[in-house]
């Protein structure tokens, strides 16, 4: 395992993305003359006056866009109450999540507790930072209903890093940011720890990326890495009795997508199962598999896991193919990609395992906060096992700030470094002794019965 | 030699739709010269559309029709809110246009809908297969490359047979003449737009019956297929950009199965480089166009 380990270590890792995120349309031009006088084709003199209407028009909309786009969500101060107690001192979680905001004690007042959130609402992750950016400002005000921390208001301020990264985060640190909550994938995310430069703490809510975790620079993953889930998987297929693996990758070392099949193959060998096909594919896109399929129709007994990172759509469009070609005995398992792009509502779903962030049970702490935002917004979030994730990373801030007693970013981020055994909305955080990447159990969820439930737990 | 078989007729069903959706791509540049990078947009609407339906209880059997009809409305809207005010612009502004029409679809559907993943359930029959000796040919395969064949002969019928295929050779050939001639562009733009609507509406429903999900980014995928099987079959060539649809879809799945494994990943990278070689060899594509103008 620590070969693979090194050697991802040793790449230089650039997550592409497949758009641009900000939506621009420039209409340079109109053709003159009307639609009905049949020369649309031949008419293109300019009124150069015409012209220089639409572009002032244009312009005078970009600088509005502009104006639009620096002014970030703000939320919190305010309100009041009192907290205490608890996980860490004056921070009472359940305390806060049970705040009632109809029935808030007296506002805090002290210097306000600043948390920045550097998100990406392209498509690519809006669908966990967008929901992210909306829970954690509901959390900031439950915060501040309690009284806030030790009297000192929490604010959650939102910079979407658009096409600029750094100056989002830049935005943030100007505002006085004491950490931040930064995007999962490290084109962003690399840009706003050059940014911070390690000056303030920066925890990157929704990644599994093993190179963004780097406690020297104050960087922390909230959750297990690449590493911790495809190992789980691997072991929990072992234990589950199944020696042998197909596993679908996008090539070895590519992150996410290549990372996850390498660490997969790496332990399930070590275990001493075999790997007898690996497939290629394209990640988010493909959904039809009939090459792959024709060939594993010839080399497969009916009995193997099938691992891959793909989304949702994409294991239940290959399981019907494998299903169509007679492998119905197949066993699946996934990353959180799956919880991520909805496993739980795909039709032929059942018996499909996958490792979520939380496996959120009714009543638990999550499932109650999720609730609450319901309530009170009127609208469910579009994610929920990823948001315990933003929370914890909003909590594990604050118990930075409340440990060392100090303001200051690098105070924070070594005090950061130190916790242990945080019980989080997530489960249990140690950084203690680590690199950023917490040691966290991992949650095997499988559909059964078309319930997504918890089947087992894998040891960080 | 089973599985080459296999693949071949699996090739096949993924060049139907890569056809269908290249004829459209083929049907606007021919007329416009207009390189049309929104074409997937209309299967983005249609998946919306779609999703909206399946999820609410819809069955497939009137999702179908539903997706066409939206595909083409949309580009009949697309070409009336965009197109039809850049009509005597350069090559290179419409095809700005095209790329801000796509980013403006996506960014509506992002900002307005979600950023998320949106599923829907595929229908029931897509996977399963029947067996020919050793092979087992999916349905899906069957259904698509007779439903491509038969739009193409309707097509066909409609291009030679018809005033308004007249008008639209007519106007592929020669768009000024054309006019001259008495052909009415206002009707010959808005019937290609309707058309290649048309057509990337029944490539969408087989689309979406494989992905059974949409999100904003979902026409990427198909503009790219579209335009590179326009690509390679020649520019301008209705008959090329079918012949580029089944050359593009063959050789995606026979190089992935045929590739050693250590290069499989780069199937995609080798599907390009081939393309490259082939633009070296013959630049106007598989069927060259003298009119074609490449942008």
């Amino acid at each position: 395992m620590e070969k693979v380990r090194d050697e991802i270590d040793k790449r230089v890792l650039i997550v592409n993305r497949s758009l641009p995120n900000n939506a621009t349309w420039a209409r340079d031009h109109r053709a003159n003359g009307t639609h009905n006088q049949g020369d649309m084709f031949m008419g293109s003199h300019r009124d150069s006056r015409t012209r220089f209407r639409i572009f002032a028009l244009m312009f005078s909309i970009a600088l509005i866009a502009a104006a639009c786009g620096s002014d970030a969500a703000e939320t919190g101060g305010g309100e009041s109450s009192g907290g205490g107690g608890g996980d860490g001192a004056g921070l009472d979680i359940d305390a806060i999540l049970a705040a009632d905001l109809d029935n808030c004690e007296e506002a805090p007042t002290g210097d306000p507790i600043r948390v920045g959130m550097a998100m990406d609402f392209s498509d690519v992750v809006g669908f966990v930072d967008i929901p992210g950016s909306q829970l954690n400002p509901f959390v900031a005000e439950k915060i501040n209903c309690t009284g806030g921390i030790n009297g000192q208001p929490v604010e959650v301020r939102v910079a979407e890093v658009g096409d600029d990264a750094a100056l989002a985060a830049q935005d943030l640190l100007d505002w006085g940011a004491h950490f931040l909550v930064g995007p999962p994938f490290a084109d962003f995310a690399l840009p706003i720890l050059q940014t911070t430069d390690g000056e303030v703490p920066m925890f990157v809510a929704a990644s599994t990326e093993p190179t963004l975790a780097d406690a020297e620079i104050n960087s922390f993953l909230v959750t297990f890495d690449d590493f911790g889930m495809a190992e789980a998987a691997a072991q929990w297929a072992w234990d589950e009795g199944i020696t042998r693996a197909i596993v679908f990758t996008e090539g070895e070392g590519i992150p996410y997508t290549g990372v996850n099949p390498d660490a997969f193959m790496a332990k399930f060998t070590e275990l001493g199962g075999e790997v007898v096909s690996v497939q290629t594919y394209v990640w988010a896109a493909d959904t039809d598999f009939s090459a792959q399929v024709n060939e594993i129709a010839g080399l497969s007994e009916n009995n193997e896991i099938v691992f891959s990172a793909a989304l949702a759509f994409q294991v239940t469009a290959l399981r019907g193919q494998l299903e169509g070609q007679g492998l119905d005995g197949l066993t699946y398992i996934g990353t959180d990609a799956m919880d991520a792009t909805g496993i739980q509502v795909e039709d032929n779903n059942e018996g499909i395992a996958h490792t979520p962030h939380t496996s959120i049970s009714a009543g638990d702490r999550i499932d109650t906060l999720l609730a609450d935002y319901e309530a009170a917004n009127g609208e469910a979030l579009e994610s929920r096992s990823f948001m315990a994730l933003y929370v914890d990373s909003m909590f594990l801030g604050i118990q930075g700030i409340l440990d060392c007693g100090c303001t200051d970013g690098p105070g924070i981020g070594e005090a950061v470094a130190n916790i242990s055994g945080f019980q989080g909305l997530s489960g249990e955080i140690t950084y203690a002794g680590t690199n950023g990447i917490p040691n966290k159990d991992v949650p095997i969820n499988r559909i059964v019965d078309g319930e997504d439930v918890l089947v087992s737990t894998i040891s960080g | 030699m089973t599985e080459l078989l296999q693949n071949l007729i699996d090739g096949l069903g993924r060049g139907s739709i890569y056809a269908l959706l290249a004829l459209g791509v083929a049907v606007i540049f021919g007329v416009m010269h207009l390189l049309n990078f929104a074409h997937g947009e209309l299967i983005t609407v249609s998946g919306y559309a779609a999703m909206w339906a399946l999820t609410s209880g819809v069955s497939w059997w009137l999702a179908v029709p539903l997706i066409i009809v939206v595909s083409i409305a949309t580009s009949l809207v697309i070409e009336r809110v965009a197109f039809s005010r850049v009509r005597g612009a350069s090559d290179f502004t419409l095809l700005l246009t095209s790329f801000g029409v796509h980013f403006v679809v996506q960014a509506i559907f992002l900002l307005y809908v979600s950023a998320s993943v949106k599923n829907f359930p595929r229908p029931g029959w897509v996977s399963n297969t029947y067996s020919i000796g050793s092979l087992k040919v999916e349905w899906f395969d069957t259904v698509v490359i007779l439903v491509t064949l038969i739009t193409l002969a309707a097509v066909t019928y409609l291009l030679q047979r018809t005033m308004f295929g007249l008008s639209l050779r007519a106007a592929a050939a020669d768009f000024d003449t054309a006019r001259l001639m008495g052909v009415n562009s206002n009707n010959v733009i808005r019937g290609a737009f309707a058309l290649s609507g048309l057509l990337a509406g029944i490539a969408g429903v087989f689309w979406l019956m494989r992905a059974g999900q949409t999100q904003p980014s979902a026409g990427i995928d198909p503009m790219l297929k579209g335009v590179l099987a326009a690509l390679i079959g020649g520019l301008g060539s209705l008959r090329g950009a079918v012949l580029g649809g089944f050359v593009l879809g063959l050789a995606e799945v026979v190089l992935r199965s045929q590739l050693p494994d250590s290069i499989a990943s780069l199937t995609e990278g080798v599907v390009f480089a081939l393309i490259a070689l082939l633009f070296i060899f013959r630049p106007g594509g598989l069927i060259t166009v003298a009119h074609a103008e490449r942008v």
